[in-house]
């Protein structure tokens, strides 16, 4: 696994020498405006001459990146590379290390972890991103950190890097469930066998924890800045959607289109959408919690209000995780095409609008529907396959459906 | 009439490229007048009873208590170099509006400063039929080093409001107000000669309307008109001889009787033989001066250029300003841009000037990708950007981006400045939304140096506007958008509910 991840990495690096950055940095499948290189820059560089970055609707970052590159670790053009290759070596590290906990007793574990190493680093919907140097490489690395924390059990580290994730990108709170469930259960794979879990009670103290990280953060965020402008300029946005950048996910077109008058009960309604998967499948993955991450992951990366290619990139690295649920997935082929036609027109179709003009609006947001499509056939196809694995494989003749 | 004084004056310049500027200017002064102070709008103020002062202008400026006001409603692009500065420097294209009004103690004044720039502004749109209501917040900014006052303030606290819409051009129905607001209207003196047919076919022009305090003589209105014609042009023949019924296709019959002065003064030509007809009443300094009172109606000036069968346009001509700015924006995408400002000092020594810039919401700097070279030499300097005012845009406010800086002798001083365009929701779009957006021109306000007190002896020079072309979604859309997308999301949100509810149960196929 090592010899893959240097290997990776090493290319990684390579491709950074390249001026990729000027072609990919304001992409707008690769960034948007809470995750662009150019606004952290414009942020930091108000910050840094006095002025309140928050004051204008440029810099939509939270105050913890805006504090960390003013301060620690500048933004320049040989250090932000090597960054955002470190971050992603990091990912990548945190998903074998997962990978490890999940099976923790059998022997294959040696020979695939450089494979799932590999499908981290060179699936192009995260390495273009981290090429762009969007901050949805930080995003990633933070919930695959939280996610490997909280399959080894540790659980301040895991609540902490939750808490900061939730401080880059409010979706990444309703993690929180699913992430105390895998801490309290482990990660090892029960797909196949189904058991009911016992420990709610334990899970009230966590999740108090994780609160209070939440909390210092916030506070923290508002001593950096001095005032609480910077809450409703990153987490507002999510829920708000003040800018309408195009971007592959589905909120943007629809509130394009929107009347004002109906605007404030649609961005409600889209709100609650993403919340009402939290417990349904928690309660139905119980019994792997890690798979109703997973699950949850897919669900958001679709959608949530700026995603951007990293967000589905990382659900379908993640699918390398459980090769227990291959042999049932119903339309696997079909997906990949789907997602094959989508990556395809999806920069093709948003020059055509915005660089050459001659297609219009319509074509990239049928690319985006299409996107959209094949994310929900991969997680449709992961939530089946992981409830059939339960019941084995069956004799011929006979077929497990659902009535 | 002691206390009220009307004046009025034409200034006519030949200009080197064969047109001709009109400055008509009316000057009314109401003596020992002073404005109303905002901590007195809670209370009914004194009677005004005007003779030549116009009580429609009156009444607006003391309702909302402004000590000074510069209207102007511009047609067309002033060409500095080719033209020269005006007498008047307000010739942005579009509807320019600033004022100073008090601020008020907090306690004392009843209408807050908001509300009366609001009410001034839609008291003016009444007044002279022009959509100045659209000069609202969106557009209204409070420059730092720009527009300081032309008269005095009072002592308490002053603020000034800048508005610009450059999409508001100037028209006949602005004009016929502007009129009626002069003593005399357009029956007698001066204003006789503002014909509408041909002031609206001239190649520039535009209409303004000042406010004033001097504190040592009272509240002056200043109402002008600058116009450049062309006489080549309405000719049809390449002679630049001008008369008033060629350019006005009007004389003047009659003189104002209440006017104090009513003159008219003509810059005579540098060089060549020419004939002014009638006499003039002095001719010194290069020009020559006419009192529209005393000479023999109808009073007709004209302007011969003799031994000139032809007229030819200068092939190199000099620039006539000192400073000169140019501003465009590049870019092909509807997504970015890059704004690049030209600015050029011809003089010897270097010039301080501040630069303001107050584009809309639609346009977003990111100010870290300003970068400023001079000539040719591609390294950036960090020397020429003294002092830097710069407000972000927020929600619907403008930007205000004003750096103060020192132009280096004999050179020329580029900048630039990455852009992003926003993505307008359905209803921001205007009906013409292909068109684009105009964007405010730039100004450029030459300041005296560090530590100087004196004046700065040049005036303030205006860009021209820009289109800035936006993303517009597909206008027919909406129902169909939002079923697609929530069709998606229901069918997703079927199916994982089914997976997740439904139980398992065997069945046999064979």
């Amino acid at each position: 696994m090592d010899n893959v991840l240097g290997g990776v990495l090493a290319i990684r690096l390579l491709a950074a020498c390249f001026p990729l950055y000027d072609i990919f940095h304001d992409d707008q499948q690769l960034t948007s405006p809470l995750t662009s290189y150019s606004r952290l820059r414009e942020g930091v560089y108000l910050f840094k001459n006095g002025l309140d970055p928050y004051s204008g609707g440029v810099f939509r970052q939270s105050p913890l990146l805006l504090t960390l590159f003013s301060t620690l670790l500048p933004l320049s053009p040989v250090l932000s590379p090597l960054l955002w290759t470190l971050c992603d070596g990091i990912g990548a590290w945190c998903l074998s290390q997962i990978w490890k906990l999940r099976r923790s007793s059998e022997s294959e574990q040696r020979s695939r972890t450089g494979l799932i190493v590999a499908l981290y680093l060179l699936n192009p919907y995260i390495f273009l991103p981290s090429l762009a140097q969007s901050t949805s490489t930080f995003d990633n690395t933070l919930f695959l950190v939280t996610v490997y924390s909280a399959c080894a059990g540790n659980v301040p580290v895991a609540l902490l890097s939750l808490a900061f994730l939730t401080h880059l990108s409010l979706t990444s709170v309703l993690f929180l469930p699913p992430i105390i469930l895998l801490l309290l259960h482990g990660p090892s794979s029960r797909l196949s066998k189904p058991v009911m879990f016992s420990g709610y009670k334990r899970a009230l103290p966590l999740a108090l924890q994780a609160s209070i990280y939440v909390g210092i953060l916030a506070l923290l965020s508002t001593l950096a800045t001095g005032n609480w402008t910077w809450v409703s300029r990153t987490w507002g946005a999510s829920l708000s959607l003040p800018e309408l950048n195009p971007n592959p996910g589905l909120w943007w077109y629809f509130f394009t289109e929107m009347f004002d008058y109906f605007r404030p009960f649609f961005l409600m309604t889209f709100s609650m959408h993403l919340l009402i998967y939290v417990a349904p499948i928690c309660l139905k993955f119980q019994h792997d919690p890690l798979y109703a991450t997973f699950l949850l992951q897919g669900v958001f990366a679709t959608f949530k209000a700026y995603p951007t290619l990293s967000d589905p990139g990382l659900f379908l690295s993640m699918f390398s995780i459980f090769p227990e649920v291959y042999p049932y997935l119903r339309n696997p082929i079909v997906t990949t095409l789907l997602h094959l036609h989508a990556s395809l027109l999806l920069p093709l179709f948003h020059r055509l609008w915005l660089s050459q003009g001659t297609g219009n609006a319509n074509f990239f947001y049928a690319s985006t529907l299409v996107f959209g499509l094949a994310n929900g056939f991969a997680v449709l196809d992961a939530i089946w396959a992981g409830l059939r694995i339960a019941f084995g494989t069956v004799n011929d003749g006979v077929e497990m459906v659902q009535k | 009439m002691n206390n009220e004084q009307f004046e009025e004056e034409l200034h006519v310049r030949p200009l080197q490229d064969g047109r001709v500027y009109t400055n008509f200017v009316f000057k009314i002064l109401l003596k020992n007048a002073v404005p109303r102070s905002a901590n007195t709008l809670g209370s009914e103020d004194e009677a005004q009873h005007y003779t030549v002062f116009p009580l429609a202008l009156g009444q607006i400026i003391r309702e909302y208590a402004v000590t000074e006001l510069h209207l102007s409603l511009n047609a067309g692009k002033w060409d500095y170099a080719s033209w020269g500065y005006p007498d008047n420097p307000s010739v942005g294209s579009g509807a320019e509006l600033w004022a100073w009004m008090g601020e008020g103690d907090e306690k004392r004044v009843s209408i807050s400063f908001d509300a009366r720039w609001q009410g001034l502004r839609n008291a003016l749109a009444g007044l002279f039929c022009a959509s100045l209501g659209e000069l609202d917040e969106r557009r209204t900014t409070s420059p730092v080093y720009a527009f300081q006052p032309d008269g005095d303030l009072p002592a308490e606290s002053m603020n000034l409001a800048y508005a610009f819409h450059p999409s508001e051009n100037i028209c006949t129905e602005n004009l016929t107000p502007f009129i009626k607001l002069l003593p005399c209207k357009s029956r007698s003196g001066i204003a006789s000669l503002l014909n509408p047919h041909r002031l609206f076919d001239a190649d520039w022009h535009g209409m303004s309307i000042r406010v004033l305090w001097r504190a040592d003589e009272g509240v002056e209105v200043q109402l002008g008109v600058q116009a450049v014609f062309d006489p080549i042009r309405l000719r049809g023949q390449q002679k630049r001889d001008w008369d008033f019924p060629h350019i006005f296709d009007r004389t003047i019959t009659r003189a104002c009787p209440v006017a104090y002065s009513s003159t008219i003064r003509v810059d005579l030509p540098l060089s060549g033989p020419y004939t002014l007809t009638p006499d003039p009443i002095t001719a010194g300094n290069g020009t020559a001066v006419f009192d529209v009172m005393s000479a023999n109606k109808p009073l007709d000036v004209s302007l011969l250029y003799l031994n000139e069968a032809h007229f030819t346009y200068p092939v190199d001509p000099s620039p006539q300003t000192d400073l000169s700015i140019a501003r465009s924006h590049t870019g092909t995408s509807q997504a970015h841009g890059r704004f690049h400002v030209t600015l050029t000092n011809s003089l010897n020594h270097p010039q301080r000037v501040a630069y303001l810039e107050t584009p809309p919401w639609i346009i977003k700097f990111y100010l870290h990708t300003l970068t400023v070279t001079v000539d040719q030499d591609p390294r950036p300097r960090k020397d020429i950007i003294q002092k830097l005012t710069y407000i972000p845009t927020s929600s619907n406010l403008p930007t205000l981006f004003e750096p103060t800086l020192i132009l280096p002798p004999n050179s020329t001083v580029h900048l630039t400045l990455d852009f992003d365009k926003t993505f307008l929701r359905y209803t921001e779009h205007p009906p013409d939304a292909q068109r684009g957006w105009d964007l405010p021109p730039a100004v450029l306000i030459p300041l005296s140096s560090n530590g100087s007190s004196a004046p700065p002896s040049l005036p303030r020079m205006y860009t021209n506007t820009l289109l800035v072309d936006l993303a517009t979604p597909d206008f027919s859309m909406p129902y169909n958008v939002i079923i697609m997308t929530c069709t998606l999301i229901a069918m997703f949100f079927g199916n994982v509910f089914n997976l997740l509810t439904r139980e398992f149960i065997a069945i046999k196929v064979a």
